[in-house]
């Protein structure tokens, strides 16, 4: 087997703090590489130097045998990588067609203007979808596919610069699972056709089904990188993590009290969610499951008053309740946690202290020009801090940004937990932190529980909703179309209640 | 390695926020050394020079500590200009004790509003306050227009108030029919140059030393733009809602699921700024003697380069008062400087921009060292 | 049930098309308050005086696109015409080569724009607020303030014709639909919204982003030049407040046609309706001699009332968008009803 990619001794400091560190890994032909590692390990910057997003202080690249210094993303994409970033990178305002080959458009022969061809570029695309399994019209404008769909776009664009390494950086997050299915086969495809692959991803079973070989990185170094026959989940954590873990979950200390806390009755907003019946009781932690696209989010946002809805009633705490816009859903005892930190959980370039004040803000305040009672709110904040074990620096100063992404959530934890909620709402609290901090999260949110109040946990990973909740939710489509309490939980019965509709239409 | 500390210094002197100040102190005893007339021998003597040189100062800062707030929360207010214009005229109109027929009978109000004995308040004791009490009223209400407009139809700022700005600017040519509003009363003058020392000791001719020259750095338009910016940066620093504002401007999504009433808070800071303006056209319109149609014409670069100068952002979410002060010291005096300096008016204009154009660079350097200092 | 659809269908098509309906409203307003005002000359006229400002609106088109800002188009007419104008009058330079000093002159000033948003990474706000002022100065300086009368070739020029269409006229449809055919066929016009949606997708693409936006302040300095040069060819003279003002027509025509102020959405054709339906209005208002102090004022109210609808028709998009439950093909039942997973609940 010949070797694509090989680096040696790379490293990168971002201001002085290595992010990378003396790391040499290799990629063969016809074989895919599992990259694992917490959050932080070092993943992305590994990736980005590959891809040319970022420089290397030292150490060298070759591909093929050859150096390989890639200056900017266009000359790692002409050398032949194909890089899917974590997040989504398409164009929302153009078509299909367009994001597929915006870098290289084909262009026309003949005439003196080098026109873009626009039947070479719908036949080409057509074909691409055909190959990861997308029936959709080439000219469609991205902002009217959804996140799954637009994740096989990005797949689909990798695929037509015939590349020898393809880069997927958790391409998942946002699949359901029967597309989750096709992009394995996909990559098993690519294999056979002597592709290079590196798959990044924390759901590491789908890492230990596919890899050829798995590379553990942590706190910016390469720990290992061995053949896959030498891991298990329990090893790659071991190693990720430095020590190793008996628990993913925390033992739940309490158990509900049978006093409905929140009794959703028949809500329905046209077209988004349909006739929803549910209920929180006090001490509780319901599990909120479907697919992408099931209406999980949005009945979240609903609920919240986010967004609006045409019928129905919501009862919080025996009083009706008047879902009208956020400020009063916090008057009334609820808090979001959003499932997107940075565009709406964080104010990412402020200071920690601003961040977790700002929800509770009113409580700080007392004269009628509502001055802010500065000590009262540092040391409250302070308090709430220290008992989710934040580990940062002056939080007067310190932005946000600078945090991990376990200690980004759990500034927003703290900031709902300062306006003492009685319900939270949690849409995908752990997602792209690493397994310390979902321990800890999870601990905290076992502690809410513990002190009677109720919690809405949304989560697309089924795993983590069977390991916390006391009853899970399941919906599609808009609908609530089972539910399961936690002596009946069955992880098949489940997933088969989510896919229900998808499988009847098909 | 030896230019470490050096670089080090370069650099916690470029991030600090008296920067401006320190640049507007290196520029001006540079400029007193190399023209005399601003200099340091004539400023020293006598207070009455430094007040001159902050006499355009004052208006200029109240009409900037309302774009300040603007700025903070992602917004931008154009027509501050036009709030100017149509609120020194409209003040006039009611206020004016004479009018030329010659000038005004083509005016819309000629013979209502607007008589030959002038306006509907002409001569009477409660002109002044009334008038001033009118154009700040309006200024607000044209804000609170524009924020309405802004939040209720979620129009881009930039749009919003630029229909504003064509349309009041165009109002208040209409109504003079271009022409200036003269004959403004006393009361109402005394606010752009009257010196609060002589107001509370007296009338200035039983001294032999002319009490005004002395104390004027203190005068009415001094006290009234210093204690709107104290508001404001009282406001800013200290209250729910100029938290609100910050949260707003870094990120209007996550501070409305966080229970900011943003739509409130935008509204109220366009109202804010109109207000300002309002003042600011107080400040000149006494000053002048007059209400101008034309007043705030071609303010705006003067007015956004000196909030940016002072470190505010135009991408919201970033600024402080103190940096407005400073951008507006350092600015008005680099004016004062070119001016001295004879440079023709025009070449005056096209450094001024060259200096707004290292100004917005400044910050972008200024910006990406703090995101340095963030990362470590 | 069924009327009330066909009405909501009707108000859809009208949002989505407010500009060309607002047009049409306006047109036949004008039409029927003054004859005079449907005659092929007066309607020929209007269109000639719309040609300059919709030549810069289409400029501004390209750097909106990439949700930047020129507010320097304005200064940039008049620093233009004032070199070319200056060398016609000195050296006696012929109109043509006058023509091309200006648009190098004002692809220069593109340049300064380009290079300062680009390398010195100033917000576009900021860079081409300061160049406004810059310009102008440099342009009363270079005048001293003096008002410059052009020779007696620039109004020939001006008042040209081919085919009996004026000359302004096919100037403004040559840079409409190079600008349509850039946009639309070439690669660079469709990275042009690329970079405006999201320029660091557009980095990670492998696109040249800085190069696209670069070329946009270009593309805009140089219709600014050639619509300097149209407008000056038609008054003959260029005095101190020669093009004051016109980045904001440029800007409202531009955002009038639809394009956005955020980037990556919107056309020419856009702006050619936008710059159109602006100086269509303004003909109208003098037609009916209407005050010349209210026109500014109406003006505004065009632009007020085209942003709102704009603002209708993004609520409009908005609320499909979040109807995520999308009907599929050949699925005429509704959703389902009942759970077939029974229900566990433990209450």
């Amino acid at each position: 087997m010949s070797v694509v990619l090989h680096t040696n001794k790379l490293s990168k400091a971002f201001f002085g703090v290595p992010a990378v560190q003396d790391v040499s890994i290799s990629v063969e032909a016809g074989q895919i590489l599992g990259l694992v590692g917490q959050n932080g390990a070092g993943k992305s910057t590994l990736m980005n130097l590959i891809g040319g997003v970022v420089h290397a202080d030292s150490g060298t690249m070759s591909l093929h045998g050859q150096p390989y210094q890639p200056r900017n993303p266009a000359d790692a994409f002409r050398a032949g990588i194909a890089f899917i970033h974590q997040e989504l990178n398409l164009f929302t305002n153009l078509s299909i067609a367009e994001n597929i080959f915006i870098e290289s458009f084909p262009t026309q022969r003949r005439g003196p203007f080098r026109l873009i061809d626009r039947s070479a570029v719908h036949q080409r695309t057509e074909a691409l979808l055909a190959q990861v399994g997308l029936a959709l019209p080439p000219n469609l404008t991205i902002d009217r596919i959804s996140p799954g769909e637009r994740q096989l776009v990005e797949i689909a664009k990798a695929l037509h610069i015939d590349a020898s390494l393809f880069i997927l950086d958790e391409p998942t997050t946002s699949l359901t699972n029967r597309e989750t299915e096709r992009l394995f086969a996909l990559m098993k495809q690519l294999q056979a056709q002597g592709k290079a692959l590196i798959y990044i991803s924390h759901i590491l079973n789908d890492v230990l089904a596919l890899a050829d070989s798995i590379a553990v990185m942590r706190d910016g170094q390469l720990i290992t990188q061995e053949p896959v026959q030498n891991f298990d989940v329990g090893r790659m954590i071991s190693l990720m993590v430095g020590r190793s873990i008996d628990h993913l979950y925390p033992e739940r200390t309490s158990q509900p009290s049978s006093e409905i806390l929140l009794d959703v009755q028949g809500v329905t907003a046209d077209g988004i969610v349909k006739d929803i019946a549910l209920r929180v009781h006090q001490g509780e932690i319901v599990g909120l499951f479907g697919l992408m696209g099931s209406g999980r989010t949005e009945l979240a946002r609903i609920l919240f008053g986010v967004d609006g809805f045409e019928s129905g009633q919501v009862i919080l705490d025996k009083r009706r309740f008047t879902v009208s816009v956020p400020r009063e859903s916090i008057r009334s005892g609820v808090a979001f946690v959003t499932e997107n930190r940075r565009e709406e959980g964080l104010l990412m370039d402020i200071s920690i202290h601003e961040n977790v004040a700002l929800v509770a803000l009113p409580q700080f305040c007392h004269t009628p020009l509502q001055i802010v009672d500065q000590d009262a709110a540092y040391s409250s904040v302070r308090q709430t801090l220290n008992a989710l074990q934040l580990k940062s620096g002056d939080i007067r100063k310190q932005p946000v940004r600078s945090l991990s992404g376990g200690n980004q959530q759990k500034v927003v934890i703290a900031k709902w937990l300062l306006s003492k909620p009685k319900l939270f709402i949690m849409d995908e609290p752990t997602r792209g932190i690493d397994v310390e901090a979902k321990f800890e999260i999870y601990t905290i949110m076992d502690q809410l529980a513990g002190s009677g109040s109720g919690i809405l946990f949304i989560s697309s990973e089924l795993e983590e909703l069977m390991g916390m909740c006391d009853r899970i939710v399941v919906m599609s489509r808009g609908e609530i179309v089972g539910e399961f309490a936690r002596q009946a939980f069955d992880a098949k019965a489940i997933l088969h209640a989510a896919f229900r509709e998808g499988e009847a239409l098909t | 390695m030896k230019t470490r500390p050096l670089q080090s210094l370069l650099r916690r002197l470029l991030i600090s926020e008296y920067f401006v100040l320190y640049l507007t102190i290196v520029m001006f005893t540079g400029a007193a050394l190399i023209f005399p007339q601003v200099g340091l021998s004539n400023t020293l003597g006598l207070p009455f020079n430094i007040s001159n040189q902050f006499l355009n100062m004052w208006p200029l800062l109240a009409v900037a500590v309302g774009q300040t707030f603007v700025l903070i929360v992602g917004g931008i207010d154009l027509s501050q200009g036009s709030i100017m214009a149509i609120t020194s005229v409209v003040g006039a109109m009611v206020m004016s004790s004479a009018l030329d027929p010659a000038m005004f009978d083509r005016s819309p109000f000629w013979g209502t509003l607007m008589r030959p004995e002038g306006g509907v308040l002409s001569g009477s004791p409660l002109a002044a306050p009334v008038g001033v009490l009118l154009m700040l009223a309006l200024g607000i209400g044209i804000g609170f227009f524009n924020g309405f407009v802004i939040t209720r139809f979620r129009i881009a700022p930039f749009m919003a108030t630029l229909v504003s700005m064509i349309f009041f600017s165009a109002l208040a040519l209409w109504i003079t029919q271009s022409r200036n509003i003269p004959s403004l009363p006393e009361d109402f003058i005394r606010l752009g140059t009257g010196d609060i020392v002589s107001v509370y000791l007296g009338e200035k001719t039983e001294s032999t030393i002319p009490r005004r020259e002395i104390f004027s750095a203190i005068a009415y338009p001094t006290v009234i733009a210093f204690a709107l910016a104290i508001f404001g940066s009282f406001l800013l620093n200290r209250t729910a809602l100029g938290r609100h504002m910050f949260a707003i401007g870094t990120n209007r999504r996550s501070a409305h699921i966080s229970g900011v009433p943003t739509n409130r808070v935008i509204i109220l800071v366009y109202m804010f700024s109109g207000f300002c303006a309002a003042v600011s056209a107080i400040l000149y319109s006494a000053r002048l003697g007059i209400g101008q149609p034309s007043l705030g014409n071609n303010l705006l670069l003067d007015i956004v380069g000196a909030v940016v100068i002072g470190g505010t952002s135009l991408f919201g979410g970033k600024g402080s008062i103190k940096g407005t002060v400073f951008g507006v010291a350092f600015f008005v005096l680099l004016l004062n400087v070119l001016n001295a300096a004879r440079l023709s008016p025009f070449i005056i204009d096209a450094v001024k921009g060259g200096i707004i154009l290292l100004a917005a660079l400044l910050d972008v350097t200024r910006t990406r060292l703090v995101g340095q200092e963030g990362q470590l | 049930m069924k009327s009330s659809r066909v009405l909501q269908k009707t108000w859809n098509v009208l949002l989505n098309h407010s500009t060309l309906v607002l047009f049409v409203v306006v047109f036949i307003i004008f039409g029927l308050s003054s004859p005079r005002f449907f005659t092929l000359e007066n309607i020929t006229n209007f269109v000639k005086q719309a040609a300059f400002t919709g030549i810069i609106a289409v400029g501004m088109t390209f750097v909106l696109l990439t949700a930047g800002i020129d507010l320097s188009v304005g200064s940039n007419m008049y620093l233009s015409s004032v070199i070319s104008g200056l060398l016609m009058r000195s050296i006696g330079l012929d109109v043509l080569p006058a023509l091309l000093v200006a648009l190098v002159v004002g692809t220069l000033f593109g340049a300064v724009n380009a290079f300062s948003v680009v390398y010195l990474r100033i917000t576009p706000f900021m860079a081409t607020l300061a160049t406004l002022v810059i310009g102008r100065g440099i342009g009363t300086a270079l005048t001293e303030s003096r008002q410059i009368d052009l020779p007696e070739r620039m109004a020939t020029f001006g008042q040209a014709h081919l085919l009996g269409i004026p000359m302004p006229i096919i100037a403004f449809l040559i840079v409409v639909s190079t600008a349509y055919f850039v946009l639309t066929r070439l690669p660079i016009g469709r990275q042009i919204y690329a970079v405006g949606n999201d320029r660091d997708a557009a980095e990670k693409a492998g696109i040249n982003s800085k190069r696209v936006i670069f070329s946009v302040y270009l593309i805009s300095g140089f219709c600014a030049a050639l619509a300097g040069f149209i407008l000056a060819s038609q008054v003959i003279r260029v005095d101190r407040s020669f093009a004051e003002g016109r980045e904001f027509d440029a800007i409202a025509a531009a955002v009038l046609g639809g394009v956005s102020l955020f980037g990556g959405v919107g056309n020419v054709i856009g702006a050619l309706v936008g710059a159109v339906l602006i100086q269509m209005v303004q003909t109208g208002l003098q037609f009916n001699q209407v005050n010349l102090y209210l026109q500014p004022m109406v003006r505004a109210l065009i632009i007020l009332m085209t942003v709102f609808f704009d603002s209708l028709r993004e609520a409009q998009a908005e609320k499909l968008r979040r109807r995520f439950i999308r009907p599929l093909d050949g699925d005429k039942t509704e959703v389902h009803k009942a759970p077939v997973v029974p229900s566990q609940a433990n209450t």
